[in-house]
């Protein structure tokens, strides 16, 4: 009787299983081993495979369109991930205290992350057009920079002059006094003001005109329309990893700060010895999130290109050299040569995971 | 430290805490914000940019309603029926010296550019009749010297005729003359501000500040049917999204209760390989899944007289009936469900599957809205595979597939209002959802990322 109940336990998983299991035979495990069948092989989509060994390995490290792609895919990944993660932790943290009203601000730090890529790549392409939003706020601040720098130094000055009459007067008065910064704030947006009423201070005349969509200039050897990519999609992914930052400093207890600022801790030594090391799981989780997400940028690429956009050669990612292999636009297909390039990028993902389960996870600091 | 000033130190602090929050609040929302804006306007690139403008100005709003009303009968979309007529009124500053002539007339423009503009739509000058302009007031002006000239116009569609979408004007002074105030403000000035000219002048209230959205619907119809691609896009994209939740709600509890409470053989096998093929990019696969969907899944699909399955919602459905992450989250919270619930029904004697759907699965309303929404959203902005498998006609595109189309045929002639205007079309559903949802979004996030 046992064995019988067991058998259809078994047989119930079986039934309940099945259409997960088709949809994974069929169209993951079915279609994994044929990729990698195909990247040993030459093959058109019309003509049966001829089997060529490693040969398409080997011509994909020769191809230069293959080798830009790969460099532009490492680079972008690793420009993105370290801003949104660097932003993240900084805006998560700035975000851990009990204000009132709180879940107000996360809700609408959340809202760039729900749209899609597609309504989010004709934003970027509206944003960076030449007389775009953000060729004109760049303007804007490098025509006001004699106003930021008066800003910046009489904010200065005016909290040094304050903190020192405080001290005068016998008190510990840290020189972030967020009262007296407060009061410094005003004083230089009012000086500020009265020196541009005075004429002291003038707005120069810059009309910063860069073309980042349709053009080959590189920065940091990355193309501009790679940049534009880089900036919009640091600031759709921030607030999706600002809340597993945040609900990984929930579970740091709050009375190893208060011990520390005890001892004397300064909000630094706070930072760096205490969030950092207990968050570390969480900041492997979301790096490895991060590199996973950014290594397969694919959308993006197609709405920034395209008619009247960049040229592929200042946008091509390892995805797009993929797609772009197996559709080409009038040539035979090359679909070896793509599925050889698909599992390198597979092979960087999973390279990526080993090392985050690796030195990542289970490592908790205080236990 | 007295307590006076720790108690106005924590203020300060405070206060500097909401304003750090609403400087980063302004900073995620005004590229949104802005670009929203510019979708309204007729030209989103301006230098520089305003954010006051005729389409947000209350005074354009009564007007584009008045003569909505008037044109039509319709104070929302308006557009011109025949028996009706508008009138318009403008003023114009004219300086000594200058000849006040001012000509009218109906122009015969095509509306757009891209993929509307191969159709024949009734031209509004051959059904319009224009009267004026005809002075009826002049003063002499006070800042200057000249004089203030206030003109009527009147359009009259008599006798019968085809119902016409929109009626544009152009107004064409001499050289000093300026419009300084009218009814509507006009669309846009042209020939160094000598000619005043209006793309609709019954445009109705919607169609005047949403003039791009109209567009994005009237402007771009399927060559065969003449129906709106992109009302067919948004129906699309709902019904895939309504299909996919559905099929995702009940196989990914299947799955997951299956991993989660029975036993069986190879079970923390399939788990492990579960979470392998969630790492796999879908550049890998997306190749051989083409292939089988070309082949009709090796051919079952001429069973039913189906040559292919590529081009069609059988075949984006079948492939992607359940995701690994979403029986992963369902796997996930079954395991958090204690098992003594169950266990009742299995003592009398309940089959697994009656468990499932009669005692487990009604617990798991949090879960499966959590899980429904995540796969909503998913759905509705996916983009890679549909584009992969839709490819022709343009009538099945999905939404995300149809922008593609639409950047490719507005882009080059750098139309960016209309542009713009199919991007934030199509982030309402989504936004709708978040702002009514926003807890499940928010939290979703840490059920399918961090194990605890």
């Amino acid at each position: 009787m046992r064995i019988k109940a067991r058998t259809l336990e078994a047989l119930y998983a079986l039934l309940l299983l099945l259409p997960f299991l088709f949809s994974l035979g069929v169209f993951f495990l079915y279609a994994f081993l044929r990729a990698v069948y195909f990247s040993f092989t030459d093959y058109n989509l019309f003509s049966p495979p001829r089997w060529v060994g490693l040969a398409n390995y080997w011509a994909l490290f020769q191809e230069p369109s293959f080798l830009l792609a790969l460099k532009h895919t490492l680079l972008y990944s690793l420009v993105v991930t370290s801003l949104q993660t660097f932003f993240a932790l900084i805006l998560a943290i700035a975000l851990n205290r009990p204000l009132r009203g709180i879940t107000f601000f996360r809700t609408v730090y959340y809202l760039p992350s729900v749209i899609s890529t597609a309504a989010a790549s004709l934003l970027l392409l509206w944003l960076f057009q030449r007389t775009g939003l953000v060729n004109q706020a760049l303007s804007l601040l490098f025509s006001h920079l004699p106003h930021l720098a008066g800003f910046a130094l009489l904010f200065l000055g005016l909290q040094g002059a304050l903190v020192l009459w405080e001290r005068r007067r016998g008190r510990r008065t840290p020189f972030l006094d967020p009262g007296l910064a407060a009061v410094s704030l005003l004083g230089a947006f009012l000086g500020t003001s009265a020196f541009q009423a005075w004429g002291l201070l003038q707005a120069r005349e810059v009309r910063v005109d860069i073309p980042w969509l349709p053009t080959r200039a590189s920065f940091l050897g990355l193309p501009y329309p790679l940049w534009a990519i880089v900036l919009m999609n640091t600031y759709t992914t921030i607030p999706t990893f600002m809340v597993l930052f945040l609900a990984g400093l929930k579970g740091i207890p709050r009375t190893l700060y208060e011990a520390a600022a005890l001892d004397g801790a300064t909000p630094w030594i706070m930072f760096s010895r205490i969030t950092v090391p207990l968050l570390r799981p969480v900041l492997f989780l979301v790096i490895t999130l991060g590199l996973i997400g950014t290594l397969q940028l694919f959308d993006q690429v197609l709405f920034v290109g395209g008619s009247g956009g960049a040229p592929l050669e200042s946008t091509i990612t390892l995805a797009y050299y993929v797609y772009g292999n197996v559709f080409p636009s009038g040539a035979t297909p090359r679909v070896g040569l793509a599925s050889a390039a698909a599992l390198v990028l597979a092979g960087l993902t999973l390279v990526i995971v080993l090392l985050q389960r690796r030195f990542g996870v289970g490592e908790r600091g205080w236990s | 430290m007295g307590a006076k000033e720790a108690v106005r130190r924590r203020w300060a602090a405070l206060g500097w805490a909401y304003g750090l929050l609403l400087a980063f609040g302004v900073f995620f929302v005004a590229p949104f914000v802005m670009g929203f804006l510019a979708s309204l306007k007729t030209d989103p690139l301006e230098w520089p940019f305003r954010l006051a403008f005729s389409q947000v100005s209350p005074k354009n709003w009564a007007a584009a309603w008045r003569l909505g009303q008037a044109g039509s009968g319709d104070p929302w979309l308006g557009g011109m029926r025949p028996g009706r007529q508008v009138a318009l009124e403008v003023v114009y500053f004219v300086p000594r010296g200058v000849e006040p002539t001012l000509l009218a007339e109906i122009p015969r423009r095509k509306p757009g550019a891209g993929m509307g503009a191969v159709f024949e739509t009734p031209y509004a000058s051959d059904h319009v009749t224009l009267e004026g302009p005809i002075p009826l007031e002049r003063r002499p002006a006070h800042q200057e010297e000249g004089e203030i000239i206030r003109y009527r116009l009147v359009l009259r569609y008599q006798g019968e005729g085809p119902f016409l979408e929109r009626v544009p004007l152009d107004l064409e002074a001499p050289r000093g003359m300026v419009l300084v105030e009218a009814t509507l403000d006009p669309t846009r000035f042209e020939r160094r501000g000598r000619v005043a000219s209006w793309d609709n002048v019954t445009p109705g209230l919607l169609g005047y500040v949403f003039h791009n959205y109209v567009r994005a619907f009237r402007e771009t119809r399927s060559l065969e049917t003449g129906e709106s691609l992109f009302l067919r896009w948004t129906l699309n994209s709902f019904f895939l999204a309504f299909v996919k939740v559905v099929t995702t709600l009940v196989f990914a509890s299947m799955a997951g209760y299956a991993l989660a409470r029975l036993r069986f053989p190879g079970r923390q096998a399939l788990f492990l390989f579960m979470l392998f093929s969630m790492m796999v990019p879908g550049q890998v696969t997306f190749i051989s899944n083409y292939l089988v969907l070309r082949d009709g899944i090796f051919g079952l699909s001429k069973l039913f007289g189906v040559e292919t399955l590529l081009n069609t919602y059988t075949g984006l459905i079948l492939s992607g009936l359940v995701g690994a992450s979403a029986v992963f989250i369902m796997k996930q919270f079954f395991e958090s469900i204690p098992r003594e619930v169950e266990e009742a029904a299995l003592i009398d004697g309940a089959t697994p599957l009656q468990t499932l759907f009669r005692i487990v699965l009604p617990m798991s309303t949090p879960a499966l809205g959590a899980l429904a929404i995540l796969t909503f959203q998913g759905t509705w902005n996916e983009f890679f595979w549909p584009f992969i498998v839709l490819t022709s006609p343009r009538e099945i595109y999905t939404l995300p597939i149809g922008l593609l189309s639409f950047r490719n045929a507005y882009g080059q002639v750098g139309d960016w209002g209309l542009i713009l205007a199919g991007g934030f079309f199509s982030m309402i559903p989504v936004l709708i959802l978040f702002a009514v949802f926003q807890r499940y979004f928010v939290e979703g996030v840490n059920v399918g990322a961090v194990k605890e």
